[in-house]
């Protein structure tokens, strides 16, 4: 079996569509994590193909199913955006081999096929459909919550994995020869980092708002905090280290305004949920989480890189999408757990959203009140990547774990968890999920 | 401050040919009249190849944003951190932009809003690169 | 950590330049039970230097784009780790 990318009919990216015709239909019902490390050591038993089957077996074992009951797999079959196996260096053999291989040497090192996942996942013999939710967990998701709905697969496995490898992200490659071909040069000669799109829309957002860029920090203080209680995290389970306002303050720049922690640390992990109907969620292990609507946004920038104006007609625009297709509005949102990987643009997801009523212009504003999980207004209460390290999945662990009351000691207390929104990963383009803890 | 060199391809080897003559040609779709920019092979607007044309245009256009880079990824340009890069907008169309260290403006002394003129540098492998100066 | 406690005893100013949060830095001295006169991010040496009037400024580090990139650029010489260990300085010899 050889998935592809699942169509485009499958994700909900216009306005007027309706009420998800699945809603509530739906279920996340078990959760499965790897262990998280900073870079791959090469040992076979940490490569981004065995702790994706860990967290797949776990993610089985937590929802309370057999294997063989499990008949759908959606994952996400790139495992990188900065970090290359460099051509010049040999391949991790015995890594390789350790494992049931496919025609690619790099599958389940640097990358990741269904049929690897098949190949070394012996007990998954009832395999009926799989797909590839390219870029991102938030893609998988909104595939395989279509997926189930339309009765392709009932019990689905849904996985996003990450690698990283020695040496700085981003670099190497072609960024580190001496010319670059003619469709890359048009962007990347002028050395800009990859957080430099964000950081310029911040920086417009800045002069238009009147804002600055030290108005970040209780943000950046909340999500290291609710990243610390995440103990499926790379920073609680290695670096539990607090971020005060005066360490994010002074920290150096990468490209003025997003300094060093504005980006997020590029980690090794693994993460899988179980996904299945409405009606079979009822017999499985934990509470059925329900999927109330999914929105896609494939909005472009009309040029090199996206003003602050199509930042927040799209933000604006997916908002109104997450809403009609869910049958819900902003005040039913109980909390939101939107991306973070730029801390720059979470504020442009809030404004989009019209969270707790913010209009745009007020999210910085927002985040010098209470933001935290004991009171009103929990802004990312998973602490997203800031608080648990680069995955792009924190956000949608947390709402399963928060509407199934299983967060610990990072659970909701100041307001009562029922309905939530998680996805990205750009403002602009990015796929969202809408979380309820009933089917209505 | 010398950029990468560029080593043309099918789609962008116009805008790199016209560089060379120090000229700035920008995608245009003659059935939609919309300019585009990166080059895509088709037009974003219609999803037509072959009404897409190269046109030139002034060479003149204002700062629209900026970052200061402190930490590239490109290995030829560590060096010179912390530079500018700003955002142009095209006279012609300001929804087309283009990228640009703004030789001869200080580090993060910008002036967001003026003018600037296209002059064109020579690349490490001896290709001409479009980039931007502030005039009066 | 006895490197730097070697030195401290010989009268050196001593104190960490690291991406580390500042907060961070000083609770990992703490926790060494060993004082510390600063703590500082990598791109604020030049700043140290301006503090402390010393004969010698040196960086002790193991990145070539980072730790010793921003301490030549301060005016800091630069040890890699192997190099400090045979260096007199941090000789346990009074």
């Amino acid at each position: 079996m050889t998935a592809e990318n699942a169509p485009q009919a499958m994700y909900r990216t216009k306005e007027g569509l309706g009420v998800w015709e699945h809603r509530g239909k739906v279920a996340a019902v078990g959760v499965g994590h790897s262990p998280t490390a900073r870079r791959w050591d090469e040992r076979p038993e940490t490569s981004v193909g065995a702790w994706s089957i860990l967290a797949l077996r776990r993610a089985i074992e937590d929802a309370g199913v057999s294997p063989d009951q499990v008949d759908g797999l959606v994952i996400v079959p790139v495992t990188t955006t900065g970090a290359f196996w460099p051509d010049d260096k040999p391949l991790p053999i015995e890594a390789i081999n350790a494992f049931n291989q496919t025609s690619d040497p790099l599958d389940g090192i640097a990358k990741l096929s269904d049929e690897w996942l098949l190949k070394n996942m012996p007990e998954l013999t009832n395999i009926k459909y799989s797909a590839y939710g390219p870029v991102c967990m938030s893609n998988a998701l909104n595939v395989a919550s279509q997926a189930v709905g339309d009765g392709l697969t009932h019990t689905c496995l849904v996985l996003k994995a990450w690698h990283n490898l020695e040496g700085r992200y981003y670099q190497g490659g072609k960024n580190a020869a001496n010319s670059t071909d003619g469709t890359s040069a048009i962007k990347n000669i002028w050395g800009a980092p990859a957080s430099y799109g964000t950081a310029l829309q911040f920086a417009e957002y800045c002069r238009k708002y009147g804002k600055t860029h030290d108005m970040m920090a209780p943000f950046m203080s909340n999500s290291r905090r609710n990243g610390l209680m995440f103990p499926e995290g790379y920073w609680a389970q290695h670096r539990p280290e607090e971020l005060t306002s005066e360490d994010y303050q002074l920290a150096r720049w990468i490209a003025k305004p997003a300094n060093l922690f504005d980006n997020d640390i590029p980690i090794t992990v693994a993460a899988a949920y179980l996904f299945t109907t409405a009606e079979r969620a009822k017999d499985m292990k934990q509470k059925p989480v329900y999927i109330m609507n999914h929105a896609s946004s494939e909005t472009k920038p009309r040029s090199m890189t996206p003003t602050l104006d199509e930042v927040e007609a799209d933000t604006a625009r997916t908002g109104r999408m997450i809403y009609e297709g869910a049958g819900i509005t902003a005040d039913d949102l109980s909390f939101e757990n939107m991306y973070d990987g730029f801390t720059l643009f979470h504020q442009f997801h809030l404004e989009g959203l019209g969270y707790r009523g913010i209009k745009f212009g007020e999210a910085l504003d927002f985040y010098q009140g209470d933001i935290t999980i004991e009171g009103p207004n929990p802004v990312s209460p998973s602490g997203g990547n800031i608080g648990s390290g680069r995955s792009r999945f924190w956000m949608h662990t947390d709402c399963i774990q928060q509407l199934q009351g299983r967060a610990g000691p990072r659970q909701v207390t100041g307001v009562k968890p029922e309905i939530a929104v998680s996805g990205g990963p750009m403002p602009l383009g990015g796929n969202y999920t809408v979380w309820s803890a009933t089917p209505d | 401050m010398v950029k990468q060199g560029v080593e043309p391809d099918e789609l962008t080897r116009p805008f790199w040919q016209a560089a060379n003559e120090s000229r700035l040609v920008i995608q245009n779709c003659n059935t939609c009249d919309r300019l585009q920019h990166p080059p895509e092979p088709i037009c974003g607007q219609c999803g037509l190849r072959e009404t897409l044309e190269w046109v030139q245009m002034s060479g003149k256009g204002k700062i629209y944003n900026y970052g200061v880079v402190h930490d590239c990824p490109v290995s030829l340009l560590q060096d010179e951190q912390p530079f500018n890069v700003a955002v142009i907008m095209l006279d012609e169309d300001p929804g087309i932009q283009m990228y640009s260290h703004l030789p001869g403006v200080a580090v993060d002394e910008v002036p967001v809003g003026g003018n600037v003129e296209i002059v064109f540098e020579v690349s490490a492998n001896g290709q001409k690169i479009p980039e931007w100066k502030v005039v009066e | 950590m006895d490197m730097v406690r070697t030195v401290r005893k010989k009268g050196f100013l001593t104190g960490s330049c690291s991406d580390r949060p500042m907060s961070t830095q000083r609770a990992i001295w703490n926790q060494h039970g060993i004082e510390f006169d600063f703590v500082c991010y990598k791109h604020m040496l030049p700043e140290l230097k301006k503090n402390f009037d010393a004969d010698i400024y040196c960086h002790v580090g193991d990145r070539d784009d980072l730790d010793r990139k921003y301490a030549l650029r301060a005016g800091f010489e630069f040890l890699w780790p192997d190099e400090a260990v045979e260096n007199d300085w941090f000789s346990s010899a009074l």
